[in-house]
């Protein structure tokens, strides 16, 4: 009887612990690294969860280590200054979706695949990049720098740059361009395209 | 990740009519290209100043492509095994050797031209005349090294991006450095050993094209920054430069924040010269605070000479009272 008691003390002070690390801020490379063991685990089971299943495990993990209206910002450079405060918010929302669907769409089976830290690098402005490489057997690795930057909620994911592709610049060049050619609304049409794509395969 | 190198085929009868053209144009070219950062949103037009012609081109390749290429790629996977495929693309990637090592050397890389050279002994040895990447299995990396790095590295700026007929994305400096390469490679002086080659890159292009075409939203666009970006990384030999980078988040990011104004270009060589090997974001980011220390302690030298003339004023008017 006594020793239920005690373990069951045991395990309350254990959770207590728990509870209390949980709401200390994560470190920039621990937001990364628990990104990654989600997409992990939503790789590995990717078949049983189906394209939506995947959607649903993934939005949230999203969400939480990027900074997505951030990003949504940068990647329309100064167009954003133009769009309405409607447009601003379609255009973050879609855009969401879009990032989270391509990760869904992307990572949807498992191959073996580990991701390893390499290093942290403080840069100018209280950025900080985490160096890290996706290891896939029987190919070559590939090299990941994730750009951080620190919001009020913790460390946030604002640039991800793959063996040297930094995926902020080619998207801002990407919708700049559709921008310029086609609008607001040819953008936001362009956007629900491709969702729709990845939501089929 | 996107391999879109692989992409580039083989026409050496092309390639003559762009050396031509870019003798001609190499010098004006150079100068057009470099971005000058106060001009809004201007990545497209320094970087791309041909982009109706590149896009119509780009247009013609993929239709190429689709009718052409793929189904004749498509057909050599079919029919292939998968191990012959890949001892196909060892070959290739063998004969590339020897001018890898000719551009180590040309870049004063001597320790990995030794390196590449017994790379390229080895599997052309051990590896069955290239077939087998035995040198990979005993840690020898392979390094990608070509002429159009080398003149990187000595400086040449990287010209108008420029896609070409069944060659695909380059840049002036990168087209015309080709021809050293194709040059160097023994494969060329070979009957139909180039239409192989055409056809096992484009088989393995097949994930990076099919990526394009999920992910795209302008393929063109995207084409032509992931190709710009790639080679830069080549050039600086794969150094994350994440300082260079984040000069751009930071300005894009308050750019966002703040007001429309300036709008920096995100890729490649916007600074122009690279120096050596050497890290060019240090060089690069040091290279500007050098700049700004210069100019403020000539302006601190001014002040001290004027200081100085005057105390030397002073002391003149003094000694012509004591006279």
């Amino acid at each position: 009887m006594l020793r239920k008691i005690y373990v069951g003390l045991l395990f309350l002070a254990l959770s207590g612990l728990a509870g209390a690390v949980g709401a200390d801020e994560l470190s920039a490379r621990q937001v990364v690294e628990q990104f990654q063991n989600q997409l992990i685990d939503v790789m590995k089971r990717g078949k049983e969860l189906g394209f939506k299943g995947r959607y649903d495990a993934l939005e949230a993990a999203v969400k939480n280590s990027h900074d997505l209206p951030k990003i949504a910002r940068i990647v329309v450079g100064k167009e954003w200054e133009g769009f309405t405060p409607e447009q601003q918010a379609r255009f973050e929302e879609e855009f969401s979706r879009l990032s989270i669907s391509a990760y869904a769409h992307n990572f949807k089976e498992y191959t073996g695949e580990s991701f390893n830290f390499v290093s942290e690098e403080e840069t100018g402005r209280g950025g900080v990049v985490i160096h890290s490489t996706l290891s896939i057997p029987g190919e070559k690795d590939v090299r990941f720098g994730y750009m951080m930057k620190k919001k009020d909620e913790g460390w946030r994911i604002i640039n991800i740059i793959a063996d040297g592709v930094s995926d902020l610049a080619l998207k801002r060049s990407e919708y700049t361009s559709v921008l310029s050619r086609h609008g607001f609304d040819g953008l936001i049409a362009k956007i629900t395209e491709r969702i729709e794509s990845y939501e089929k395969q | 990740m996107l391999d879109i190198n692989t992409q580039s085929s083989t026409n050496i009868l092309l390639g003559k009519v762009l050396l031509i053209a870019s003798i001609i144009s190499l010098l004006p070219g150079c100068a057009s290209t470099e971005i000058r950062p106060d001009q809004p949103s201007s990545a497209s037009v320094t970087i791309d100043p041909y982009e109706d012609f590149n896009r119509s081109m780009y247009g013609f390749n993929m239709g190429l492509d689709k009718y052409l290429l793929k189904p004749v790629a498509d057909g050599y996977k079919f029919i292939t095994p998968r191990f012959m495929q890949t001892g196909v693309s060892n070959f290739f990637n063998n004969l590339k050797g020897i001018n890898v090592v000719i551009n180590d050397m040309l870049q004063g890389k001597f320790e990995q031209g030794a390196a590449d050279t017994g790379r390229f002994l080895t599997n052309t040895t051990i590896g069955i005349g290239g077939f087998v990447d035995v040198a990979s299995e005993l840690g020898l990396q392979s390094n990608v090294e070509d002429f159009g790095q080398t003149l990187a590295v000595w400086g040449v700026n990287q010209g108008p991006y420029l896609v070409l007929p069944i060659m695909g994305p380059t840049t002036l400096r990168d087209g015309t450095a080709s021809l050293f390469d194709r040059a160097a490679n023994p494969g060329s002086y070979a009957p139909m050993v180039g239409v192989l080659e055409g056809i096992n890159d484009r088989a393995n292009a097949d994930g990076a094209l099919n990526f394009i075409n999920e992910a795209a939203l302008d393929p063109y666009v995207f084409t032509r920054e992931s190709f710009l970006q790639y080679r830069s990384n080549l050039v600086k030999d794969g150094l994350l430069d994440s300082k260079e980078h984040d000069f751009d988040i930071n300005d894009a990011v308050d750019e966002a924040i703040a007001q429309p104004g300036k709008s920096p270009a995100p890729t490649a060589d916007k600074h122009g010269k690279l120096s050596g090997a050497a890290k060019p974001s240090k060089t690069l980011a040091q290279g500007s605070d050098a700049f700004d220390d210069m100019s403020k302690s000539f302006e601190r030298a001014e002040y001290q000479f004027e200081k100085a003339s005057a105390k030397v004023d002073q002391l003149s008017k003094k000694k012509r009272r004591k006279h």
